[in-house]
């Protein structure tokens, strides 16, 4: 992905947890962690996977469940280590 | 069959990687350049446990440790190190490779094996969540073997349930303050660093400890039915002071990030090294199987036996698949990396366990006597259902991640 655009990104991190998780009624702002919808494995396969979609790297920095507690936060965080 | 397909990575993996948290430059080859070279590599590997390995793995096994003879052996082959990028002083090898030198070690010792695993465990964690100054510290010489590290997670209460953590970090001026114990620690008896987990103010760290910490003592661990050279112990914190410049990762990600990086990489070693297990009952049954005379027949003439080997080499080229499709997804850096290993790791070790306990039967009363390798396989191969997340761990993990995926297989 080279444009970083804001909505694009929401959708492709959508779709991939929609295809990891079981949740019908997912709302971008809905906390993934604290609802207990998600184990501590799915937290390191979206770490894993936005590393690799948008060729960027989590380190001990980005640390934050801020960064990752939902899909706006995912989004926002994806933006900010692009430079959006 | 016999050709290995951990051999045949595909023409967008490398070699040469830099490791995971540090994006490789991909180095495009061709498909047979690379089959070339894991080839070469797996040859060499098998080469060092012929030499190496073989000859003296019944003796580690009766007096229950490794010699720091062959741990340095591994050293000098820079095996301990082989996944850390060359900045480091590693080899840089892709995960294809380091699956490779598990497999072929865990033919030979599982216990050797797991000082390799071990190791991974902590630098691998260590790459991906250290500081800039951490990794400079500890990862050379850790690369070099210089010293060996734990991954002290296991305590007395808490096994399977890593959420009840007893151990316990408080802070002091300069630091933190340890106290607690650890449990079942590979490598503790002769590792010069520990990984150690537990808790700081309710949220789960994880911080380095050197060996010769005051208020900390090393209590070895013996008369295990497997892994019996591998060194375990239990670890006692007895206010123990850390520096706060060893806290790896952030408190609150222990569990969630630092641990599971290191587990992960525990479970490709694991998966790997059943599969060389697996390996090592599937040849010495066949060469029974061949060689072996009940009356005028060979044993391998008889059915019921036949089917007993049909099992072991079916079992041993569907772990090799699950094997290579797991590394192949690390090298490749893909979200579904995890649930392969889990996948890998759960088959091949329940495998193991299958063939050990076939290759047994085969060789009979010659099977159950110390100067059998079968009768170490089958007292090995059960550890590897324990270890880095039992059978039924990875049964609820597996099972959750597909009926998650109801309805959407196919879309």
């Amino acid at each position: 992905m080279t444009a970083i655009d804001e909505k694009e990104i929401k959708e492709t991190v959508r779709s991939f947890i929609l295809s990891s998780i079981n949740l019908p009624d997912f709302k971008d702002d809905d906390n993934l962690f604290e609802s207990g919808i998600v184990n501590s494995l799915f937290a390191v396969q979206l770490m894993t996977y936005i590393e690799k979609t948008f060729a960027l790297e989590v380190g001990m920095d980005d640390l934050d469940i801020e960064n990752f507690k939902s899909l706006n936060a995912t989004t926002a965080f994806v933006l900010k280590k692009n430079g959006g | 069959m016999v050709k290995s397909v951990l051999e045949n990575s595909g023409p967008e993996s490398r070699l040469q990687a830099d490791g995971r948290g540090h994006r490789p430059k991909v180095e495009l080859r061709s498909q047979q350049e690379l089959a070339d070279a894991h080839k070469a590599r797996h040859k060499e590997f098998k080469t060092f446990v012929t030499l190496n390995v073989e000859p003296h793995v019944e003796v580690w096994d009766r007096e229950q440790r490794i010699p720091d003879s062959a741990i340095s052996k591994l050293a000098k082959c820079g095996y301990l190190g082989c996944s850390l990028p060359p900045e480091y002083d590693g080899r840089g090898w892709d995960v294809a490779t380091f699956g490779l030198l598990n497999e072929a070690l865990g033919r030979g010792s599982s216990a050797l094996t797991g000082v390799l695993t071990v190791q991974a465990m902590v630098t691998m964690a260590l790459l991906k969540w250290g500081t800039g100054e951490q990794k400079r510290k500890w990862l050379p010489p850790l690369a070099k073997g210089e010293m060996i590290a734990a991954f002290a997670l296991t305590e007395p209460g808490a096994g399977s349930d890593l959420q009840a953590l007893a151990t316990e970090f408080t802070r002091n001026s300069d630091g933190f303050i340890l106290n607690g114990t650890k449990r079942w620690i590979s490598c503790a008896q002769f590792a010069a660093v520990f990984l150690v987990f537990g808790k700081l103010e309710q949220r789960p760290v994880a911080c380095l400890v050197p060996r010769d910490s005051p208020g900390l003592r090393v209590e070895p661990i013996i008369d295990l039915m497997g892994f019996r050279a591998a060194g375990l112990g239990q670890l006692h914190f007895d206010n123990v002071e850390v520096p706060s410049a060893n806290l790896v990762g952030k408190p609150g990600f222990a569990l969630s990030h630092v641990a599971a990086v290191g587990l992960h990489y525990g479970r490709i070693s694991t998966a790997c090294s059943a599969l060389g297990l697996l390996r090592g009952c599937f040849e010495e049954s066949i060469a029974h199987a061949a060689k072996r005379k009940i009356g005028d027949r060979t044993v391998g003439e008889i059915g019921m036996i036949r089917s007993l080997i049909a099992r072991m080499g079916t079992d041993l080229e569907a772990g090799r698949v699950l094997c290579h499709n797991a590394c192949r997804a690390e090298d490749d850096h893909l979200p579904e990396v995890f649930e392969k290993t889990l996948m890998a790791k759960y088959f091949t070790s329940r495998a193991a366990v299958r063939a050990a306990s076939d290759a047994v039967q085969i060789r009979g009363a010659l099977g159950c006597h110390g100067s059998s390798p079968t009768s170490r396989y089958y007292r090995d191969a059960k550890i590897m259902e324990i270890i880095e997340g039992t059978t039924q761990i990875h049964e609820d993990l597996l099972g959750k991640i597909f009926v998650d995926r109801a309805g959407k297989f196919g879309k």
